[in-house]
C-alpha cells in the first residue's frame, strides 16, 4: 500500500513540473533558474549513466569496467552513426555480452 | 475536424509510433529491472501511466526495494523530473492560444520523447499550422507514447520473471541513459555537469537508497552552473 502510494505521490509532484508554467498566464520561470535548468537533464543522466556503466555489477575492476566501457564507446559510436537508439542499444549490448563471454572463456572473469 | 486536422493527427500517431519502436529495448529493459525487485509488480506496472517519466519511475521502483521512505522516493522524484519544468516553460508559448483543459490535458503527456517531437513540430520552418491542427498533433502523439510505453513496460514486468539469470541485462539501462545522455549536451557547461554528476555518483554510490543519484546530480549542476557563470557573462536583462 505504502508502495502504490509512493508512486501516486510521485505522479502528482511530477504532474505538478509539467503543468506548473502550463496552468496559468502570470507564472513565468525566473531568468536566473531557466540559465541553469538545461543542466539538470545532463547532471541527473550522467549521474544514472555513469555509476551503472563504470561498475554494472557494483564492482569496479578491470574485467568489470573494461567490457562496459568499450560497448559504450561502441554503442555512442553506433548512435552518432545511425541517429537510432535502439539500434546503438542493441549493438552495445552485443559487444558487452560478447566482451563479456571471450573473459570468462579466457578464465580472466567469473562466469 | 479539417482533412488538414486529420492530417496532423495522423502525422502526430506515425513520429510518436516509431518512438515507441525505439524504446522497445529500454521499456523492456525497465521492466525487466523492476520485475527483479521485490517491490509488487502491479505498481512497477502502474508506475507508468500514473508517474509516465522512465527514469524516474525505474529510480522510485528501485528506492522501494532498497527500503527507502515515501519522502524520498518522492523527493528523487522531484528531483529527477525537474527538468520538466523547462519543459512546460519551453512548450507555453506554442500553446498558449489553447484551452485551460487543453493545457492541463498537455502538461500530463509532458514526457521526453513527446517535448521532443511537439517543440520539433512546431518549431518547423513550414509552420505549425492552425490551432486545431497542432492540438491534433500533439495529443495523437501523446496518446501513441503514453500507451506504447505503459504497454511496453508492463510487458518487460511480465517477462523479467522469464529472462535467465545468465542473460546478463545490468549494463542496458546505464546504456540507454548514456544514448540518451549524449544529444542532451550541447555546450561544455551541460558536458561538465553530466562527468561531474556521473563521477561524483560513483564515489557516492555506497551511500544508502539511491543518495548517490542525487548528491551527484547536484554536485553536478554545480559545476555546470560555474562554468555558465565563468563563461557566459551576459548583461542582466534591462
Amino acid at each position: 500500500m505504502l508502495e502504490l502510494l509512493a508512486v501516486a505521490l510521485s505522479g502528482i509532484v511530477t504532474y505538478i513540473e509539467r503543468v506548473v508554467f502550463l496552468a496559468s498566464k502570470r507564472v513565468r520561470p525566473p531568468r536566473r533558474a531557466l540559465r541553469y535548468l538545461p543542466l539538470v537533464g545532463p547532471a541527473v543522466l550522467g549521474a544514472i549513466a555513469v555509476p551503472g556503466i563504470l561498475a554494472p555489477t557494483g564492482v569496479l575492476s578491470l574485467s568489470e569496467t573494461l567490457p562496459a566501457v568499450i560497448a559504450a564507446v561502441v554503442a555512442a559510436l553506433v548512435q552518432r552513426f545511425t541517429k537510432h537508439l535502439a539500434v546503438a542499444l542493441v549493438v552495445g549490448l552485443a559487444v558487452w555480452w560478447g566482451l563479456v563471454f571471450a573473459l570468462v572463456q579466457l578464465g580472466l572473469r567469473q562466469g | 475536424m479539417t482533412p488538414e486536422t486529420r492530417l496532423a493527427a495522423v502525422a502526430g500517431f506515425r513520429d510518436a509510433f516509431m518512438i515507441v519502436l525505439g524504446y522497445i529495448p529500454f521499456g523492456l529493459a525497465a521492466g525487466a529491472a523492476m520485475a527483479q525487485t521485490d517491490v509488487a509488480p502491479a505498481v512497477s506496472i502502474l508506475s507508468s501511466p500514473i508517474v509516465y517519466a522512465g527514469a524516474a519511475q525505474l529510480a522510485a521502483v528501485q528506492l522501494l526495494d532498497a527500503g527507502a521512505s515515501v519522502a524520498l522516493v518522492v523527493f528523487s522524484v522531484l528531483v529527477i523530473n525537474a527538468r520538466h519544468l523547462l519543459y512546460s516553460a519551453s512548450l507555453e508559448p506554442h500553446i498558449a492560444d489553447w484551452s485551460r483543459g487543453q493545457r492541463l490535458g498537455a502538461a500530463f503527456f509532458l514526457a521526453d520523447p513527446i517535448y521532443a517531437l511537439a517543440i520539433t513540430r512546431f518549431e518547423r520552418a513550414e509552420g505549425a499550422g492552425a490551432k486545431a491542427d497542432k492540438i491534433g498533433y500533439y495529443f495523437a502523439a501523446a496518446v501513441t507514447c503514453y500507451l506504447g510505453w505503459s504497454i511496453l513496460v508492463a510487458t518487460g514486468v511480465a517477462l523479467g520473471a522469464f529472462i535467465p539469470e545468465w542473460v546478463p541485462l545490468e549494463l542496458a539501462i546505464p546504456l540507454t541513459f548514456l544514448l540518451l545522455l549524449i544529444p542532451l549536451i550541447k555546450d561544455r557547461a551541460g558536458l561538465l555537469a553530466a562527468i561531474v554528476g556521473g563521477f561524483v555518483a560513483l564515489l557516492a554510490h555506497p551511500l544508502p537508497f539511491g543518495f548517490g543519484l542525487m548528491i551527484g546530480a547536484v554536485a553536478g549542476i554545480i559545476a555546470g552552473s560555474i562554468v555558465i557563470a565563468r563563461t557566459r557573462e551576459e548583461p542582466v536583462d534591462a
